[in-house]
């Protein structure tokens, strides 16, 4: 019995102690256990999905049309204060041409996307970026597709201009792509010149780095070469642009050089991709 | 409870601002924020528990390594509890300081538990520069905090109890 009320003192006494170290651990294990597959939290994931993911469309949305009108209109208000009617109506016009300009875009940007994708030579189903995640350790972007669309997990996504990442995470009616150039991504490449074989690994940052080439391949390796994909996971098709060697240094403290590639998509000027739903239809 | 019903919808704004309006800026670590706060003002089980959901929420949300966060806010809220035995955060300078601190730490601890996960990340300038900014908008969001937190009234978020 006193053993008992002293364990129960213990307990007691260092109850915060215990609690946090326990939760330490869970989210070491969590960490230690999910570096790769995002298998945890799905239900989590999913709340977070249906509650906020609108929202994050509405805010984007209405981000887009305010910087339009911003820039058109408010700058007309402080030039033309003695004229209030024509003020408004042009405001009025000018609002009606940035929602104008705003959809001649959209359909110019939609039809460069369904031309690329008709032409594609593999399946794939269009959506749009509705949250972007460039945190210091994290690449990734949200999409408006999800499992009720076709979206699966490990499937490629693009854009006309190259590969974007892959999709790591999928709820109802949205997705998580992981950039290629977060550090979890390694995408099997060939140099379109040489035909060296590699592979391409985010950086964390705004970049790629290819590596495991063998070190005379290297040395072939110039600025301003491209890289494709090599087509041989069986998830990105054969032959996509993954972005141009940007950079080559020594390393000081290495035999290896460092190759640094800027990718062929700027994740800030993306709004539509395409996910390949079937990259074995490709010629590959 | 008070501290879920006020810290998690303003999480949940946060992280929807974050990767909306604000996703190629440099903004202040809120979460942490939020953790430190907590941590210093009186230690309960609701604060870790507070500092593991916040975590993990903010790698779901963004879809980073799950728990990688949760263990840095955990390590965050301890070590700020241990240090609040030692130094009083009762003045914007020092709270500037303690978070600017505290952001640094969370991000050498994010850096190791990736490396331990394997991944190839790299330790950069841009974590001073979180923590720079986490420190000159700690102030001003603390202040906000405790005024939240005075509107439920509980004994939990005495001005005084540190």
């Amino acid at each position: 019995m006193r053993e008992h009320n002293i364990v129960v003192t213990f307990l007691k006494k260092n109850q915060l102690m215990l609690v946090s170290l326990a939760l330490a651990l869970l989210s070491l294990h969590l960490a230690l256990t999910d570096k790769r597959t995002g298998a945890h939290g799905t239900l989590a994931n999913e709340i977070l999905s249906i509650a906020f993911s609108p929202l994050q469309r509405v805010i984007l949305g209405t981000h887009d049309a305010v910087t339009g009108v911003w820039s058109d209109y408010i700058y007309l208000v402080q030039a033309q204060e003695e004229n209030t009617t024509l003020k408004r109506a042009l405001a009025a016009m000018n609002e009606e041409n940035n929602r104008l300009k705003e959809e001649v875009n959209l359909d110019s940007r939609l039809k460069e996307v369904l031309k690329y994708r008709e032409g594609a030579g593999f399946k794939t189903i269009a959506a749009s970026v509705s949250g972007y995640h460039a945190d210091r350790w994290t690449r990734t972007i949200n999409i408006d597709k999800g499992a009720k669309d076709g979206i699966s997990k490990d499937l490629a996504v693009i854009t006309p201009l190259g590969v974007l990442g892959m999709v790591i995470e999928v709820n109802g009616h949205t997705s998580k792509v992981l950039l290629d150039t977060d550090t979890r991504s390694n995408i099997d490449v060939i140099v379109q010149r040489t035909r060296v074989r590699g592979v391409a690994e985010g950086n964390g940052g705004s970049a790629l780095v290819l590596k495991y080439i063998q070190q005379e391949q290297a040395d072939d390796v110039r600025i301003g070469d491209t890289l494709l994909t090599s087509g041989l996971t069986g998830i990105f098709p054969k032959g996509l642009a993954i972005g141009e060697v940007s950079k080559i240094e020594q390393s000081p403290d290495s035999f290896f050089k460092s190759i640094e590639v800027r990718p062929a998509t700027d994740i800030n000027n993306v709004e539509e991709v395409l996910v390949v739903t079937d990259p074995g239809l490709s010629s590959n | 409870m008070s501290a879920l019903i006020i810290f998690l919808p303003l999480t949940f704004l946060y992280l929807i601002l974050k990767s909306t309006l604000f996703s190629s800026l440099p903004v202040p670590d809120l979460p942490l924020l939020i953790v430190f706060y907590m941590a210093y003002r009186k230690p309960s089980i609701e604060g870790v528990a507070l500092a593991f959901l916040l975590g993990y929420i903010d790698d779901a949300f963004s879809g980073g390594v799950i728990g990688s966060t949760s263990f840095s806010l955990i390590f965050i809220y301890a070590a700020t509890r241990l240090s609040s035995g030692k130094v009083q955060f009762s003045t914007p300078f020092v709270r500037a300081g303690g978070a600017g601190i505290a952001e640094f730490i969370k991000g050498l601890i994010m850096y190791a538990v990736l490396r331990l996960t394997g991944l190839n990340v790299h330790f950069s300038g841009w974590v001073f520069l979180d923590s720079v900014i986490t420190a000159v908008f700690a102030p001003a969001i603390i202040t906000l905090f405790t005024r939240l937190t005075s509107l439920t009234g509980r004994d939990a978020f005495k001005d005084n109890a540190n």
